[in-house]
């Protein structure tokens, strides 16, 4: 069917060369519908015709404007149902069902209303009982007229009939498809199905030389591929556990949950009492309770130097029991094992080695978002004699290299087995701040020597989780995310591969110089802030602090205040303690742009609100042309208007800077800025025109012989509010050398 | 570690310098302690109870800085300027004096009652105060954090401060039953016995913490004067007898212990802190204390000790290389005088603040501190090894590989859950399963340790039910069982489990991939069992009945597949049949 009536579509497109379906529905006496089925298994052909689709509003009777255009509109029934001596209500009703069978009650109320307002029909009340009668002797109904021409095709009503009928649901809109249709590339009147893909038969046949064959659509995807994965976290652990090999690191059995406290604990000199024993932050084993075994010569030096010290050490002073060091407990830290292995070391006869692990350790500690009772704790260690704390740093250095993070930073810390302990903060270019990476330090002798190691043997280890590192490159914010039954493994499937020496997404490395360039700049405006720090102090003496103030700025996004925002740009780059936050307000019906929700953003002052002295508050609401402002805590109303709020920053910035410009001068000079402010203002209110007055008294200004650098006249070195004002929402209209001049003065602040 | 808070101003003040937040950030990084938040009282206020709660609260600064938790002496706004201001080689670290009482010593008389419950004391006396109402803050403050540190939330030890002037010495301290103690404690205005006090703190915010470490006791520790007024009941409440006010002159300090080394620890740090407000700054005035056994003892002890440290050793440990002088130098700036000695040697002095040092390398760190952890130079040790891995870690990674290859994907699961998830949800008896039990679990899921790595696949079946069929996952990790072979009486297996879960069970597809990874390992098919591995069919409570094998390597079972119980599947809340491989694969090292 479709095939035949596409051939004959072939043959219509071949003589008119253009086609429209709807015509040819017409044309054809065939269901519209069909024909576009007909284009478009055309069109799946391939470039045989080429169609293109249209929509055509059209306007169609509704079910009640098809019976107006039958039988008459409401109000031409009902005046057609008056005899010509009046009647009452209920004859015409009557008579009017006689004329048309489906008269209702509906119809009669709009069709009295409408003859009345018309001024077909009145109520005649002089005989008593009132009666309706025609007003004129006939009439002509308009509506029925349109009506039928609409139905007949045309359509050549007014827009506001329309609307009118449109209202009386005599008429609706629809909206039809239709495609309009071309000869294509590879046009033909004849047509052959194509062939979706190679068959086994088409090859053992030969027929494939024949056949025509469907392109591929090659925008879609392909199928998924049926595979298994890894989990990331195990890929960051393969990657890390490759770079400890990589630095000839031997990998320990950590093939142990259940531990003792005495190696969890006491091997490593963390006395009995310390909180990290408490059933609070530690597993406890109900069943296996106890540990036996402890080597008893090791256990009883180990009792030794807590409670009474020895090997240079004071020891803790404290009653050392056996019972507590027996507890068996899920490991704490996997620096458990690495405390066996340093025994089992000196036991052997010591040889300098390096061991790491990465497995499982448990903690009793306060679910949240980053933290579970179970991770897995990386750890290095190096026992040598000789190892210093220059070493530790070196080899941390060369350590967090090969994961792709060459700024470190150390900071002082407490463990109780190291010493010198140090916490590892590394720089994280996304945040833009230092976080702790890991703990490391030499480990203590009072661990060590019990043990039986030499004495200059020293211990460098360092430990950090897998988890952060992991949610930290995959970008995770909630770890049951990444571990743990509830994972979802589509994440699994299509989380990349781990390459933590390889930069992704806001980490891309910064070339050195600027860094450096960054840090010299940072050290000299540590060192202008104590500049500033004394100079604002002395300001402080010989005037008294300026008043913490707050003040609120309503401004519309359709017109946003230009030059108000380049003075709180300057307010803020003045350095004092200014704090602004921007928000939209719920009326706005489109959400701002992230242009206007950041327009600080280049001169934020990053002082907190506690601590400012000056809080604006920015709201873009549908407030139109003219902003307003308002000072919070303040009897006074708002202040309209883009010039008056400029105005009130300007007394504000010259009240908390030394720049003068609008009020500090002399009152000439203020009356000369407030003049060309008021130009402008007479300009906002009569429009395009004197604006163009304006723009010319601004370049005469400039071009004046005297060589003024400013607007107003006298004010001498610094440009004034009207400068800034005029220069920000004018500037772009002016193209004379010397305004260009000016405008490059105006924007250098 | 603690946190101590501290107001920017007054800390400004006392330092007699103002920073940026970011200098004093800094500062404190070298320092080795952490300027952790900036906040006020409104805005804490504001954060806890909401807006109307924080009108009218103080806006003023407030530093939230972390200490680290040896360092006790920086636990109060005068520790922590004296520390940063020698640091800054501002001022010298001042020296402290003990001195006898100018009349008669005050003595606390300790009964030998006190022995089953609390049997230390010690005590001490400051005379001639000033305080203001900060300096009082900080002198309570710094009492709460030594009580919730150094003292274990009191367990170990307990603070009492008291005007002496309002009371009668000597003192004793002894242990009574709790009905025949009676007094008027602190803030209270009437007395109450100490039974009653228990009900009375029995739902207060503060103390009802401390009462479990006295309360199932016979006897209460009381510390009564000579008149038998009531001090305090430690380690609960001091008295309102004796409390001390802005207006206390001479304060009596007396500390009740279990451990009586911290008990002097915390004697000591509280006299050094705050004797600077004596009139007679840095001094203390002893007090004896006379043990049950009748012995004498004076306190504080407030020892200054003398160490010789060897130069040379320091700059090996830290990696520097500095002259003698320099050094003493820089340990001068943490708070331990240090001078040049003979053979190059420096004498350092520990003073009764730095009870933290306890071990010449605690100097070595502080020599590093001050010199700055970031100044030192980087090196590479020398130390030559030759990398192995653990055999086992390496095979599992290899399986784990293969698994992958064969188109499972890789979950990673807990190794604790309840009980529950390794006995009824596996149709097994708890007690045919040799799990290890934790004692303290917080919640349900801590239970045991897991001793099938079946239940967390099933759970993370049930967690993916959305993904699209066949769900094919494994996991090769440890699970813990019982072992009395072993010194704690369990150990690790390293199981390799798998399961898949589609509209057919597919058994045929885990046995097969059983067959692939004995391939893998080099080990033949042989039904009779002896070399290599065999499936037995088997009967297995978890497994739907006739549809269950062991996997038998070498004459021993190794392992199990099957098609799991229905009641299995329903128990983790799935509704589609399920096939299960679970493997131990220490066998095939």
């Amino acid at each position: 069917m479709a095939i035949a009536h596409g051939e004959k579509l072939l043959k219509y497109l071949e003589e008119n060369g253009t086609a429209n379906s709807l015509k040819l529905s017409e044309l054809w006496n065939e269901e519209h519908q069909k024909i576009v089925g007909t284009v478009k298994s055309l069109l799946c052909l391939g470039d045989v015709i080429e169609a293109e689709l249209q929509s055509n509003v059209k306007w169609d009777l509704t079910e009640e404007g098809k019976q107006v255009a039958t039988h008459g509109s409401h109000e031409a029934q009902v005046y057609n149902a008056i005899p010509p001596s009046g009647s009452t209500q209920p004859e015409i009703m009557a008579q009017a069902s006689i004329l048309n069978a489906g008269f209702t009650k509906d119809i009669a109320k709009v069709g009295f209303s409408k003859a009345m307002s018309l001024g077909w029909i009145a109520v005649d009340k002089s005989s008593g009982a009132p009666k309706v009668v025609r007003k004129i002797d006939s009439i002509q109904d308009l509506v029925q007229e349109h009506l039928k021409e609409i139905a007949s095709g045309k359509n050549m009503l007014t827009n506001e009939l329309r609307t009118e009928y449109k209202k009386r649901k005599l008429i609706q809109e629809i909206v039809v498809k239709s495609y309009e249709m071309k000869p294509g590339s590879s046009f033909s009147t004849s047509v052959t199905k194509q062939e979706t893909d190679l068959t086994p038969e088409m090859i053992a046949s030969g027929s494939w030389k024949t056949k025509e064959f469907k392109p591929y659509n090659l925008n879609a995807l392909g199928t998924p591929v049926p595979r298994g994965h890894l989990h990331p976290l195990m890929k960051v652990r393969a990657e890390f556990r490759q770079i400890f090999l990589e630095m000839g690191f031997t990998e320990m059995p950590t093939n142990n949950y259940v531990e003792s406290s005495f190696w969890n604990f006491d091997a490593l000199f963390q006395p009995q009492q310390h909180p990290a024993r408490d059933a609070h932050d530690t597993f406890f084993l109900a069943d296996p309770a106890t540990a036996s075994n402890i080597p008893s010569d090791y256990m009883e030096r180990v009792k030794n130097v807590h409670s009474y010290g020895g090997y240079g050490s004071q020891g803790y002073g404290y009653d050392w029991k056996v019972e507590e060091a027996q507890k068996n407990l899920l490991r704490t830290h996997t620096t458990a094992v690495s405390a066996r292995m340093l025994y089992a070391l000196a036991q052997g006869g010591f040889k300098p080695a390096k061991y790491f692990s990465i497995d499982r350790v448990f903690r009793n500690e306060t679910l949240d978002a980053t933290h579970l009772a179970e991770f897995h704790q990386i750890e290095g260690v190096i026992a040598d004699y000789g190892l210093t704390l220059g070493n530790l740093i070196g080899v941390l250095y060369e350590f967090f290299r090969k994961l792709g993070i060459d700024k470190l930073r150390f900071k002082p810390a407490y463990n109780p087995y190291t010493e010198p302990s140090m916490e590892i903060f590394s720089y994280h270019p996304g945040l833009k701040k230092w976080v702790e990476i890991g703990n490391s330090g030499i480990f203590r002798p009072e661990m060590l020597l019990p043990m039986g190691l030499p004495e200059d043997v020293s211990v460098l280890a360092w430990g950090l989780s897998l988890e952060r590192p992991t949610m930290i490159k995959y970008g995770y914010d909630n770890i049951r995310d990444l571990v743990g039954p509830k994972v979802n493994l589509q994440m699994v499937a299509d989380n990349p591969l781990c390459r933590l020496d390889k930069h992704r997404g806001t980490e891309i490395k910064e070339p050195d110089y600027l860094q450096e360039l960054e840090i010299r700049m940072d050290s000299i405006m540590t060192r202008l802030r104590k500049i500033e720090n004394e100079v604002s102090k002395l300001r402080k003496q010989c005037k008294g602090s300026p008043e913490k103030l707050t003040l609120v700025i309503e401004a519309d996004p359709n017109y946003p205040p230009l030059s108000v925002q380049t003075l709180i740009r300057i307010l803020m780059a003045s350095r004092n303690p200014i704090s602004v936050t921007i928000h939209q307000h719920s009326s706005l019906k489109t959400a701002c742009s992230s242009d206007l929700m950041q327009w600080t953003k280049s001169t934020i002052s990053n002082v907190s609100r506690v601590d400012s002295l000056f809080n604006l508050t920015w709201i873009w609401k549908p407030v139109g042309p003219h902003p307003t402002a308002k000072v919070v805590n303040q009897c006074s109303g708002d202040i309209c208007g883009e010039t008056a709020v400029a105005r009130l920053l300007a007394r504000l910035l010259e009240s908390w800077t030394d720049c003068v410009f609008y009020e500090n001068y002399d009152i000439n000079t203020t009356a000369e800025i407030d003049d060309w402010l008021d130009m402008w203002e007479s300009c906002i209110q009569s429009g395009d025109s004197t604006f163009l007055v304006l723009i010319k008294r601004i370049n005469n200004r400039l071009n004046s012989c005297d060589g003024r650098k400013w607007l107003p006249g006298v004010l001498p070195g610094t440009k004034s509010l009207a400068d800034i004002f005029l220069s920000t929402l004018l500037g772009h209209k002016l193209n004379s050398d010397r305004a260009k001049e000016w405008l490059s003065r105006c924007n250098s602040f | 570690m603690p946190t101590i808070s501290i107001n920017r101003d007054l800390l400004f003040n006392a330092l007699g310098k103002s920073y940026s937040e970011e200098e004093f950030d800094e500062l404190c990084f070298k320092f080795g302690i952490e300027l952790d938040e900036v906040t006020s009282d409104k805005l804490i206020i504001l954060k806890e109870q909401g807006t109307e709660r924080s009108v009218g609260a103080s806006e003023e600064i407030i530093y939230k800085i972390d200490i680290p938790a040896n360092r006790y002496d920086l636990l109060c706004l005068e520790g922590l300027v004296q520390g940063l201001q020698v640091f800054l080689g501002e001022t010298r670290f001042p020296p402290f004096k003990l001195l006898p009482s100018q009349t008669v010593p005050q003595k606390l008389i300790v009964k030998s009652s006190t022995s089953s419950i609390r049997p230390y004391a010690v005590a001490a006396v400051l005379r001639n105060m000033h305080f203001d109402q900060n300096t009082f803050n900080s002198f309570i403050d710094l009492q709460d954090k030594l009580h919730q540190n150094l003292c274990r939330k009191r367990s170990l030890v307990a603070i009492g401060t008291h005007d002496l002037d309002t009371i009668q010495g000597p003192f004793y301290y002894e242990a009574l039953s709790p009905d025949s103690i009676k007094f008027q404690p602190l803030n209270q205005t009437k007395e109450f016995t100490a039974s009653q006090l228990m009900d009375l703190y029995a739902t207060d915010s503060h103390l009802r913490h401390y009462l479990p470490i006295i309360k199932e006791s016979p006897v209460y520790p009381v510390i009564k004067d000579s008149n038998g007024v009531v001090l305090s009941m430690p380690p609960i409440i001091n008295g309102e007898h004796s409390k001390i006010t802005l207006n206390t002159k001479n304060v009596f300090i007396e500390c009740t212990a279990t451990d009586v080394t911290k008990a002097s620890i915390v004697l000591d740090t509280l006299v050094c802190m705050f004797s600077r407000y004596c009139q007679n700054q840095f001094t203390v005035e002893m007090c004896e204390i006379e043990t049950p056994k009748g012995g004498i003892k004076n306190y504080p002890i407030l020892k200054t000790r003398q160490e010789k440290i060897d130069v040379n050793k320091i700059n090996r440990m830290v990696g520097i290389n500095e002259q003698a002088d320099k050094v003493a130098d820089l340990l001068t700036r943490m708070c331990l005088t240090a001078t040049v000695a003979e053979n190059g040697c420096l004498s350092v002095t520990i003073p009764p603040t730095r009870h933290d040092i306890i071990h010449a390398c605690d100097v070595y760190e502080d020599v590093a501190i001050a010199f700055g952890y970031n100044n030192i130079a980087k090196t590479l040790p020398s130390t030559n090894t030759i990398a192995s891995q653990f055999p086992l870690n390496k095979l599992s990674d290899q399986l784990r590989e293969q698994l992958a290859q064969a188109g499972f994907t890789e979950a990673l699961t807990f190794s604790l859950c309840s009980k529950e998830d390794i006995s009824d949800k596996l149709r097994k008896p708890l007690s045919s399963i040799p799990a290890v039990h934790v004692s303290n679990p917080k919640t349900l899921e801590f239970q045991v340790a897991r001793s099938t790595l079946l239940p967390g696949l099933l759970k993370t079946i049930a967690a993916n039910r959305k993904l699209p069929l066949p769900l094919k996952f494994f996991e090769v990790s440890d699970v813990v069982l019982k072992d009395n072979e072993r010194d704690v009486g369990a150990r690790n297996c390293r199981k390799l489990c798998i399961v898949y879960y589609n509209k057919s069970p597919g058994f045929e597809l885990v046995h097969g991939l059983l067959d692939r990874l004995m391939q893998l390992l080099e080990i033949p098919l042989d039904p009779t069992g002896t070399t290599g591995y065999s499936l037995k069919s088997c009967d297995d409570a978890t497994f739907f009945p006739g549809r269950c094998a062991h996997v038998v390597f070498a004459g021993v079972t190794v392992g199990v597949l099957g098609v799991l119980h229905p009641e299995v599947v329903t128990s983790f809340d799935l509704n589609l049949p399920c096939s299960a491989l679970e493997l131990n694969i220490e066998p095939f090292l």
